[in-house]
Formats: C-alpha cells, sequence, structure tokens
C-alpha cells in the first residue's frame, strides 16, 4: 500500500483523479451535518472541502468581506480560482452565517448546475428531527433525480455499513494517539481525515488498515506537553504541527476536522433516512446547535481525560463568534475541572501569524510546566 | 436598564410642550453625550413626537421594573421577537436587548462602552454585535436589572445574537426559550415554525404560570392591527417627494415594533407620528431647501450620534427612508379564534426584520427582494449599507447585493464600514464625509446626467 499521507495536503491526488477518470463522480460537501452515506449510496465521492491552509482570499474577498471568517474565504477562493472545478457538485447547509455566505457566493459566481441546500436545524426536539428527515429525503432525490442514480434503502444501508466500518477504524487510529506513549502526532491524525474524503473508500480503508498495523507498535517522544486542541473549523495541518513543534502534542482534539467528524456517531440502524437524521443531529457537537452545550462539554471533557492531557487549546478564527463565545464557556468550565486552557484566536492561513502563536504556544507550556 | 430607565423617566417630568430656550437650558447642564441626543430629538420639528416616544418607553420600562416588583416574569429578547406575543400576558413583560442597548447609547454618560468592555474582559471576541453586547455586558456585570428567561428567536437568523444570548442566561442559570427559523421558505417550513411558535407559547404559559385569555390576546391583537394600519400610512407617506417624514421617525418606528406594539402607547406615538408627518407635508416644513437624495439605508443605521447622523442628514437634503429594521411588512391578523390569532404572531415572527431577510432561504436574496421593493416603492435614489462589522451574514452576500441593486434599479449603493452603536470604530465626521462624497459625487451626478439625457431625448422626439 502506497504512503497516502503526502496526498493528504494537496486538493487532488492520483487516486482522485484515477477516479474521475473512470467515470466516478465528486459532490463537494463542507459541513459535518451533511451525512456522507447519501452521496456514497450513489456511487458518488463525498468529498469535504478544504483550503489546506491556503492564504490567498483575493478573489473570495471580492464576495465574502473582511469580516467573515477566513476559512470560509480561502474555501471560497479555491472555488472560484477553478481549484474545485473538478466538483460535479455542491452541498450547502446552513453550518453558519459564514459558511452559507461562502456557499451561496460560490454558487452565485460558478452556477454550478447541482447545488442542493441541505437545512440543517439548529434544535434538536421531535418536529426538528423530522424536518430534517424529509430535507435528507429531499437530498436522496435531488442527487438520485440529477445524477440519475438509484439510491435505495438497501443502498443506503450498504453505505452506511461501510462508513460506520470506517468510523471504527478511524477511532481505533486516533484513540492510538491517546494512549500513554502516543504513536502518532496531531498533524498526522489531521492527515488521515483529510484523505478520507479526498480518495475512495476502498482506498482509504486498505490505507488505514495499513497504517493501524505499523503505527502499533509506534511510539511519540520528545514533547513537553500532552493538548488538546478543540474550536473552529480548521484544516491546518501546519498550525498544528507549529504547535507540536515547540512541544505541545496534541493528543487528543475536538474540532470538526477532527474527531468531532466520527467520533460519536452511533449505530445507523433502522430506517436509514430516520436513522442518519437521528445520529446527524443528536450527534453534531457544534456550538451552531442550541441547547446542546452539556453535550459538547461532555465530548471535550471526556476527551481530555481520556488522553490525560496538561493543558488544551481552543482555537478559533478571528469573526467566529459561535466558537469565539463557545470558547469563553468551554474555557471557563474547563479551568474549574482543573484543565489550564489556551484561547488562541487566529487567522486562518495567515503564515505571518505563525511567530506570535508559536509564542503564545511557548509560553502556555512554560506556565503548564511542560 | 436601571440607568437608562433612571434617565428617561426624567422625561416624564417635562411637559407636554417645552419652548426652545427652556430646550437650550435642559441642554446646557446636561453631559454631553446625553445632551447631544436631546438636541437631536427636541429638534421643534419633531419634538412633541420625541417627548411622547421617549416617554412611552420609559414607561415600557418602567412596566419591567413594576412586574419585577410584583413578581411578575420579565423576559429578555432580542428585536426580532414580536414584543406583543409577551404583552399578551397579563404577568409578562419583554425587555429587548437592542432597545437598550441603544437608549444606553443614546441616553449614558460614557454611552455603552463600559458594558462592551466588560464583555470583552470576559474574552468575548470583538467581532460581536454591540447591539447585544452592551446591554448583555450591563446584564453580566450585574449592574444591572436581571430577566427572569430569555426568549431566543435569533436561531437561523444571527449566529452572533443567538450565541450571545446563550451565553447570558448560561452565565446568569435563567431558562431559555427557542424560536428557531427554519431556513426554508416554503410551506414545510412555515408550517414547521407555527409548530414551534405553539410550542414556545405553551411553555411560555407554563414559566409565566398564566394561561392566555383569549380577550387578553384579541385586544392586544386588535392593537397590534391599528399599528399595522399606521405602519403602512407611515410607509405612503415616504413616497411624497420630497419626503416629509423627519430622518429619526425611522428609528422611532421600529422602536415602537420592538418595544410598544400591541399595547396602546404603540398607537398613540404612531398616530402622533402620521398627524406630524402630514402637517409638515401641508406646511412645507422641510429642513433642506432642497432633497439632494433618497436614501434606504439597506441594513442598520448608526445610533451613537442620533445629531450627527438622522438629523445632519436631513439637514443636508438627505432623507432616510428607513433601513432593514423598517422592512418586515406586518400583515392584519385575523382575530376570530386563538388559533388565527396565534398564527397571526407566528406570522409576524417569521416576517420580523433579520428573521425575514437573512433567516430565509437565501440572505442574498430574501434580502435583496425587500431591497428592490423599497427602493422601488418609494422612489429611493441611493442605497446605502452600514457596514456594521457584526453583521457577519449581511456582510458575506452585501456583495452580490449590492451588484444586483444596481443592475436591477440602477441606484448605487455606498458600503459604509463602522460599528452602529460603537463611536469609537468609525467616528460621526468620517461617515459624513463619506456619506456627503458618495450624494455630491454619484447620487446628484447621475441625477443631473439622467435629466439632461432626459432633456436630450424629449428635445429629439419634438
Amino acid at each position: 500500500m502506497e504512503d497516502l499521507m503526502p496526498y493528504a495536503n494537496s486538493i487532488l491526488n492520483p487516486y482522485l483523479e484515477e477516479w474521475r477518470e473512470g467515470g466516478g463522480q465528486v459532490v463537494g460537501y463542507c459541513c459535518v451535518a451533511t451525512p456522507r452515506e447519501i452521496l456514497d449510496a450513489a456511487g458518488i465521492l463525498p468529498y469535504r472541502i478544504r483550503a489546506l491552509g491556503n492564504p490567498d482570499k483575493e478573489l473570495a474577498d471580492a464576495y465574502l468581506a473582511r469580516f467573515n471568517c477566513s476559512f470560509c474565504r480561502a474555501c471560497l477562493q479555491l472555488g472560484l480560482d477553478g481549484t474545485y472545478d473538478f466538483l460535479d457538485g455542491l452541498v450547502e447547509t446552513n453550518g453558519c452565517d459564514h459558511l452559507r455566505g461562502m456557499f451561496e457566493n460560490w454558487q452565485y459566481v460558478k452556477k454550478m448546475d447541482f447545488f442542493h441546500y441541505l437545512k440543517v436545524p439548529h434544535i434538536i426536539t421531535e418536529e426538528s428531527l423530522e424536518f430534517f428527515a424529509e430535507e435528507l429525503e429531499l437530498y436522496r432525490e435531488a442527487i438520485s433525480k440529477y445524477f440519475e442514480k438509484d439510491i435505495s434503502d438497501d443502498s443506503l444501508r450498504e453505505a452506511m455499513n461501510r462508513n460506520n466500518r470506517v468510523r471504527a477504524k478511524m477511532k481505533e487510529l486516533f484513540s492510538m494517539r491517546e494512549r500513554e506513549r502516543p504513536a502518532l502526532t496531531g498533524a498526522e491524525t489531521m492527515s488521515v481525515l483529510m484523505l478520507e474524503s479526498s480518495v475512495p473508500p476502498s482506498v482509504f480503508e486498505d490505507f488505514l488498515d495499513d497504517l493501524i498495523e505499523e503505527r502499533d507498535s509506534k511510539e511519540i517522544t520528545g514533547y513537553r506537553s500532552r493538548l488538546l486542541m478543540a474550536g473552529s473549523a480548521t484544516d491546518e495541518m501546519v498550525l498544528m504541527k507549529e504547535i507540536e513543534d515547540v512541544g505541545g502534542l496534541i493528543v487528543t482534539d475536538a474540532l470538526c476536522y477532527g474527531t468531532r467528524a466520527f467520533w460519536d456517531l452511533p449505530e445507523l440502524e433502522g430506517d436509514p433516512i430516520h436513522a442518519m437524521a437521528d445520529a446527524y443531529l443528536k450527534h453534531l457537537l457544534c456550538p451552531r446547535m442550541f441547547d446542546d452545550y452539556q453535550a459538547r462539554l461532555d465530548f471535550t471533557m471526556d476527551a481530555a481525560r481520556r488522553a490525560k492531557v496538561d493543558g488544551a487549546v481552543l482555537v478559533y478564527n478571528k469573526f467566529c463568534d459561535l466558537h469565539g463565545v463557545e470558547n469563553v464557556r468551554l474555557r471557563m468550565d474547563m479551568e474549574k475541572e482543573g484543565i489550564p486552557v489556551l484561547v488562541l484566536e487566529k487567522e486562518y492561513g495567515a503564515g505571518a501569524d505563525i511567530g506570535r502563536i508559536r509564542t503564545r504556544v511557548q509560553a502556555f507550556l512554560e506556565r503548564i510546566g511542560g | 436598564m436601571d440607568r437608562v430607565y433612571s434617565l428617561l423617566s426624567l422625561m416624564d417630568h417635562l411637559p407636554d410642550t417645552i419652548s426652545d430656550e427652556e430646550v437650550e437650558g435642559l441642554l446646557g447642564f446636561l453631559p454631553a453625550d446625553i445632551s447631544r441626543t436631546l438636541e437631536a430629538v427636541l429638534n421643534p420639528r419633531i419634538r412633541e413626537v420625541s417627548l411622547v416616544f421617549f416617554k412611552t418607553v420609559a414607561n415600557w420600562l418602567e412596566e419591567a421594573v413594576i412586574a419585577k416588583e410584583e413578581g411578575g416574569k420579565v423576559i429578555l429578547v432580542p428585536f426580532n421577537t414580536p414584543p406583543e406575543v409577551l404583552h399578551v400576558f397579563e404577568k409578562a413583560t419583554p425587555i429587548t436587548s437592542e432597545v437598550l442597548s441603544t437608549f444606553g447609547v443614546a441616553a449614558l454618560d460614557g454611552q455603552g462602552e463600559p458594558y462592551w468592555d466588560y464583555a470583552m474582559g470576559l474574552g468575548m471576541p470583538d467581532s460581536l454585535c454591540s447591539a447585544n453586547s452592551i446591554e448583555l455586558g450591563s446584564i453580566l456585570s450585574r449592574d444591572d436589572f436581571l430577566p427572569d428567561a430569555i426568549v431566543q428567536t435569533a436561531p437561523g437568523g444571527c449566529d452572533v445574537n443567538s450565541k450571545i444570548h446563550e451565553f447570558v442566561a448560561a452565565y446568569l442559570g435563567i431558562p431559555q426559550f427557542f424560536l428557531e427559523k427554519p431556513t426554508e421558505n416554503t410551506g414545510r417550513g412555515r408550517e414547521l415554525y407555527s409548530k414551534y411558535f405553539n410550542h414556545l407559547m405553551e411553555d411560555l404559559q407554563g414559566f409565566i404560570g398564566e394561561e392566555l385569555d383569549e380577550d387578553k390576546v384579541r385586544e392586544t391583537m386588535e392593537r397590534s392591527n391599528r399599528c399595522t394600519e399606521l405602519y403602512y400610512e407611515l410607509w405612503d407617506l415616504h413616497k411624497h417627494i420630497p419626503s416629509p417624514v423627519p430622518n429619526l421617525f425611522a428609528l422611532y418606528t421600529y422602536g415602537v415594533r420592538f418595544t410598544v406594539w400591541g399595547k396602546e402607547e404603540a398607537i398613540e406615538v404612531l398616530e402622533l407620528m402620521v398627524k406630524t408627518v402630514k402637517d409638515i407635508k401641508k406646511r412645507g416644513d422641510y429642513a433642506a431647501p432642497e432633497e439632494r437624495a433618497r436614501a434606504l439605508w439597506i441594513y442598520t443605521g448608526y445610533y451613537f450620534d442620533f445629531l450627527g447622523f438622522f438629523n445632519w442628514m436631513e439637514e443636508n437634503g438627505i432623507s432616510y427612508l428607513g433601513d432593514g429594521l423598517d422592512l418586515y411588512f406586518p400583515s392584519p391578523v385575523d382575530t376570530s379564534s386563538m388559533e388565527t390569532m396565534f398564527e397571526g404572531m407566528a406570522e409576524a415572527a417569521w416576517n420580523m426584520p433579520m428573521t425575514r431577510q437573512v433567516g430565509g432561504e437565501s440572505m442574498m436574496m430574501n434580502w435583496l427582494d425587500d431591497i428592490l421593493y423599497a427602493v422601488n416603492d418609494l422612489g429611493a435614489t441611493c442605497a446605502i449599507y452600514c457596514g456594521h462589522h457584526a453583521c457577519k451574514q449581511t456582510w458575506s452576500v452585501f456583495s452580490g447585493v449590492r451588484n444586483e441593486i444596481q443592475k436591477r434599479t440602477g441606484v448605487p449603493t455606498l458600503c459604509l464600514q463602522g460599528d452602529s452603536w460603537i463611536r469609537r470604530m468609525t467616528p460621526t465626521s468620517v461617515l459624513q464625509e463619506e456619506i456627503s462624497s458618495f450624494v455630491n459625487n454619484v447620487v446628484t451626478r447621475k441625477k443631473r446626467t439622467a435629466a439632461r439625457r432626459r432633456r436630450k431625448v424629449e428635445a429629439e422626439s419634438e
């Protein structure tokens, strides 16, 4: 099995190209509230939009404003400059106000033939779950109609089983990072997650099997402190690497480009649409959900305890108010539990900012005795 | 709220009519910030309305104080909650975050800055909305009147607003009741919203400990319907050229909408506004010799300097035809049964500003629809976006909205940047300069060019 890791850091990779050359279709999505299973069941590759630390935003800034999250601007940039032209369609969600803006502008400019808006409720009630199930049904119908693919309940179940199997393996791999002697770094685990949604499922699963076996006996040494990272949408492996380079090993996380994407999703059984509605909405663990803070705190604290962290870094992209406010509350609650916290506001993909971030992390490591 | 209430209640001691000399004397001994506000609102053309409006707000705040003393429930709401939803209760009073922030900025020495600073001191991001953060900062500092619960209608319409209210509820340990706006414009979304609304009303009845009385609900809805009529009367009066509606009336109209709509006082203020505007129209009593621009402010205005903003524009021939907060287009409520009245209240909530536009299925298109309607119906010659930095939803689609306004109506749009409630970010002088440049170099020139073109076409056709 070829080492896929280097491809984590690129939008395209040979496997994806091969998939497309063989007539395979690819649909982009961004938010973890989007059930991948529906695309998977249609034989379409669900590709999670990422910007990989892209610092350029000049095209995007003609549409989104500088008061919008730089991650969304960086993704939009890649949408507008043609990097994402290989996508056969896009699925929007109302993840947050910035993300909605990103998708609306993307569609305003590029006018994709397939563009579907999946509306995700902000609260969990009987009615909202039913509404979300209807949304998933409409999403299934839209894909089925546009791509002329039959998405039966059976094929959905099959996709659910496949995705559950992959999630279980991801969990195993990510747990290896939480060990007393971690087998992977934080940057490496994030790379694995990037690959999950950019290579065909069978390729990824084989890679995952090999990686688990290969890394099982490995031990990372030479770090000063064990850290948890939580906060805004970020796919910046470079940021994690910078933090790890100064001695803060990220042994666990509560990131949406991290464990929140797969950790707690239950087995999907029964009527597939309702099962997905339940699983995805009830386990969204995103501050865009209201009346659900305790679940998010529990998730973060469980990770911190499991991984026996020395401290936590709560990151958020400038102008991300959902995480900006959430981090204040998380900091207060985590500190009450004896976990030192560094809240790090940052610009996405801002290489020039890295010196400041390194200094703040170093100071934090000093503070927690690392 | 406590400080705003204390200051505004002083208005109650002022007579209903007050002379220019008395105003001048009054302004002389007040602190600078409140003096400037009073100078704006006590302008002779709007003095009578201002006194009634400010007394109304003071009484509204007093009701909350009394409710608290008498064991009623004081419910904090964001501005996109129709207050009549709580006025139908005997034992509940709504207080509105953004209104309190606005009056705090208008009435307090030092404006809302100390409370904003307190919120920042807790570690809040400085990109939050000052409209919420000023009032909520004062609550968090425990230097204020504490609400018993929060009704939260912003989820779906504004992340910032929803999140800061959630934080305050957790910090104070008070319950929150949600009314989410599904971002789905079809009947399916609307039906879900009605279900959410009915749950909200059930939960509120349980929390307040009061079963709604149909007669009381009906009376409130009948008064709301009268407010609706007056809203449209004022809307139509804006269509006259030059506009006879004083600029500050835009603020007063939604000030009423967000506080006392559905109460007798609301009707009193709105009726007086209509009468005043008709008088101005009849007398031709305009603040400027010429109406140079008819501006639709497409989202919010600026609220830290009434004199330097609303009055200054008016004196410079720039009519403020209203802003995004005036775009809620109320419908009459069918008062035949509790069901129809609940449905009417749900409809009102669905159409509140922000909820209706950026809480719609497409932030860009739903917002744009309302702007285009207002621009065309009111005969706006320009549009202005205040660029309140916290409005991430409007900022995220503003570029497309501006392009479409230009394409579909030919009306130019000015994009400003600033904080609508905090003067530190962009001072009045800079805003005035930008507005002046825009009006002088774009709006009036465009008007002249259009007139020249019209004359040329007419000459050629002859």
